[in-house]
């Protein structure tokens, strides 16, 4: 019964696609050249193109927030509108208000007002630290910016979880929820791409050649794969029970059945086969891989894949046109949903893989 | 929630706070009542006279250490990592360690690590010896070092909730548990003091030049303080069943948010006291049953009269005021690690059977709903005790303890 079951309900984006509300619609993109600091030679990158954010939420004010605070910001509010939400008929007392929640997943968090209120302490010292970027760089200023512009007082809650911090926002929005701490919850994981970020995966050799030259990047599991090129985005989810959603007449896009998380490396199938519960590896019609073009983390998610699933079952690989960043899962699921074949059977498992072997899994069933 | 009663067993603590390694030197200290509040000598914070801060003194050895040596520890893992041990040798470890998950809050991470230098050209800083040290910036770091020393399988990661992040982690926790995800989950929160906190909350002119008086109409701010404190979550049952010791059982949680501004909780403190109130609900424990309240109280103009505010309503049915008081006016606002820091607190203060004061405050705030603990400690049976926390964003989390039987009539 649907009705019982905790639905994903609406959908807001801002990634190299732009800031979307819904699904995305399918076409290829190759990664731009870095413009925003100054590069020796050719830098590419999966990255958002600037836009103004009152252009696609009129009225929201967005000045001296970090860039993952804005795009949480479009992200939520374009979710909420998709999921039909009518937050403004809501009483600010009302107590619908606190059973609303957040969670984001992020791996850097507001990592670019981190960078400038250190380059201010070289300038000024830190004694003459900024007040005003201090507080707009913690990592939870993006999920409180959400709860405050759309007067939500629920739990709020900011995790990272490294590669897997999307996967672990979906789980942690699912346990509030089955937990009756929420009757809906808010969902967001994704990162801005920085140049320190971008200057250690340089220095530390994990980037694709494709990233310095006009080349097309190797796809992953590819065996000319040479390591990945770096990305940014943000996803926002609403999820909620079908009953809800049902009532609103809101749009359904998949049941989330189960997830869970691993630190053992040893336990990547059976964190699948978990998240799978009754159902068999025969029954998923697409796994969302979280290959991204390197040797190290494309061969251990092959093995797992093999392990569970034999060659069989049909993978997708997101990265292709994202990049890599720690907050992509939710932003995976979505483009997997959007561009799924209707023939495939429903049930999807979003995957992500850690280089040293940590692994999440969520089963989804697509509507 | 569900019908079920929330019964989670807290079989370990350990801590590292300004009073040094240990639950015990914890509760000592507190009931001693040794402030820890001296200036900075950890680092140079550009100004003069030195803020004044709680500093951990010796942050000692890790038991193999050289054989860990690969792991880059920043002193926020450290600090987590020999908290953690602390709480699983206390929780008497057993074979589902293996299978327990971690979640570690902090809002510092390795930053104390990091040079400013690497937003100034960050290709030289990675050059000249900086590349190895921002590998413990994010913030599940310090939930990876607990859970690589441990060997903990189960998930591991790090949750941000600004200054009510200590107690949320354990208010996760425990709902995994119940859950039935994992049959035993490490949290809490470790912080380090670090210059970017330092100067971030100077800046805001939030930090008082001596000793804080939380509570006290003269307050003037806070002080920073560091440490970690790391909890061992279970079932009742799974605890009973491996004869492991129960220090005390964490009966309601709650997390809410103000919704209302980035640094200012709300005037009212309606997030607060409604944070207290779903916590009183899940416990089902009456606001009369509660002997003793460890409060979030910074120091700060702001915080300490929207809190009153809060316990003004969330008590208001009480028959008489609550007992409060604010330990950051021992050991310092240990920031992420504050909520798990001070839920050790409220432990202590329940099985030593004492109520702990506010140092340095002489002029309370006025109200008749709260029962402010001045002067020496106050020696009494505390059977229930709730901890709240608060943080930049609007977070708040509320946790109510309860003495396991035999120990409450004590």
């Amino acid at each position: 019964m649907i009705e019982n079951q905790l639905c994903i309900t609406g959908i807001g984006t801002v990634s190299p696609f732009g800031p979307l509300q819904g699904l995305i619609a399918r076409r290829e993109i190759q990664p731009r050249m870095v413009n925003a600091w100054p590069v020796e030679g050719v830098r590419r990158a999966f990255l958002v193109e600037p836009f103004r954010p009152a252009d696609v939420v009129p009225g929201l004010k967005t000045r001296r927030l970090d860039r993952l605070s804005v795009w949480c910001l479009v992200a939520a509010a374009l979710a909420v509108r998709d999921a039909r939400l009518n937050l403004e008929a809501l009483d600010l007392e009302a107590e619908e208000r606190s059973r609303i929640a957040v969670v984001l997943g992020t791996g850097f968090g507001c990592v670019e007002l981190t960078e400038s209120f250190f380059q201010g302490v070289c300038t000024y010292g830190y004694a003459q630290a900024d007040p005003i970027i201090f507080p707009e760089s913690l990592h939870n200023a993006p999920s409180s910016h959400v709860a405050r512009i759309l007067g939500l007082r629920g739990p709020n809650i900011t995790l990272t979880h490294k590669g897997m911090s999307g996967e672990g926002a979906l789980i942690q929005a699912s346990a509030l929820l089955r937990t009756g701490q929420a009757d809906a919850v808010i969902v967001l994981a994704g990162d801005t791409l920085t140049r320190p970020i971008y200057e250690w995966l340089e220095a530390a050799s994990v980037l694709s050649k494709s990233c310095f030259g006009a080349t097309a990047p190797p796809q992953p599991f590819a065996p000319e794969r040479d390591g990945f090129v770096p990305g940014e985005g943000v996803a926002a989810v609403v999820m909620e029970s079908g009953r809800r959603a049902m009532a609103r007449g809101a749009p359904i896009y998949a049941v989330f059945r189960a997830g869970f998380s691993s630190s053992n490396p040893e336990a990547a199938a059976s964190v699948i086969r978990k998240a799978l519960s009754a159902s068999t590896p025969d029954e998923v019609g697409m796994v969302i891989a979280s290959a991204n073009g390197s040797r190290l983390l494309d061969d251990l998610e092959r093995a797992t894949l093999r392990k569970v699933f034999g060659d069989s079952t049909p993978i997708v690989t997101p990265k292709t046109v994202l990049g890599e960043f720690d907050g992509s899962g939710i932003l995976r699921l979505v483009i997997a949903l959007s561009w799924v074949k209707s023939k495939l059977p429903p049930l999807v498992l979003l995957l992500a893989t850690s280089p040293g072997g940590a692994c999440a899994a969520i089963s989804c069933e697509l509507r | 929630m569900d019908n079920r009663p929330a019964e989670v067993a807290i079989t370990g603590i350990g801590v590292v706070s300004p009073f040094g390694i240990g639950f015990e030197a914890l509760s000592a200290g507190l009931l001693e009542c040794r402030s820890r509040l001296k200036p900075l000598t950890l680092f140079d914070s550009g100004w003069e006279p030195p803020p004044v801060v709680a500093e951990v003194a010796e942050i000692g050895e890790l038991p193999e250490a050289a054989r860990r040596s690969a792991f880059r520890l920043s002193r926020t893992d450290h600090f987590a990592v020999q908290a953690a041990l602390g709480a699983v040798q206390a929780a008497q470890s057993s074979s589902d360690f293996h299978e327990a998950g971690g979640i570690i809050a902090t809002t510092v991470a390795g930053l104390s690590e990091i040079d400013p230098a690497v937003a100034a050209d960050p290709k030289r800083y990675y050059r000249d010896g900086g590349f190895s040290r921002v590998t413990s910036y994010q913030a599940s770091h310090p939930a990876e070092a607990v859970g690589d020393w441990l060997g903990l399988h189960g998930p591991c990661w790090g949750v941000n909730m600004a200054c009510a992040s200590g107690g949320a982690a354990i208010a996760l926790a425990a709902a995994a548990v119940m859950a039935g995800e994992v049959p035993m989950m490490l949290a809490g929160g470790s912080d380090a003091l670090a210059p970017y906190t330092v100067s971030g909350f100077h800046s805001l002119q939030a930090l008082d030049s001596d000793p804080c008086r939380p509570f006290d109409v003269n307050r003037k701010g806070l002080n920073l303080g560091e440490g970690a404190a790391v909890f061992v979550l279970e079932t009742v049952e799974h605890a009973r069943k491996r004869n492991a010791p129960i220090l005390a059982i964490l009966k309601g949680w709650a997390m809410t948010n103000d919704a209302f501004h980035q640094t200012a909780p709300d005037e009212q403190g309606r997030g607060m006291a409604q944070c207290m109130t779903l916590a009183l609900a899940m416990a089902r424990v009456l606001p009369d049953a509660v002997a003793y309240v460890n409060s979030h109280g910074t120091g700060t103009p702001l915080n300490d009269v929207a809190e009153v505010k809060a316990y003004e309503t969330a008590f208001r049915d009480r028959k008489l005021p609550i007992p409060v008081s604010s330990t950051k006016s021992f050991i310092g606002h240990c920031l992420g690690a504050a909520g798990a820091i001070e839920a050790a607190i409220t432990i202590a203060s329940m099985r030593r059977a004492a109520l702990f004061p506010t140092l340095s405050l002489t002029d309370p705030i006025e109200t008749r709903a709260v029962d402010w603990l001045m002067g020496a400690p106050r020696l009494q049976p505390v059977p229930v005790g709730m901890s709240v926390s608060a943080g930049f964003g609007g977070s708040n989390a509320c946790l109510i303890f309860e003495l396991p039987e035999g120990l409450a009539e004590s």
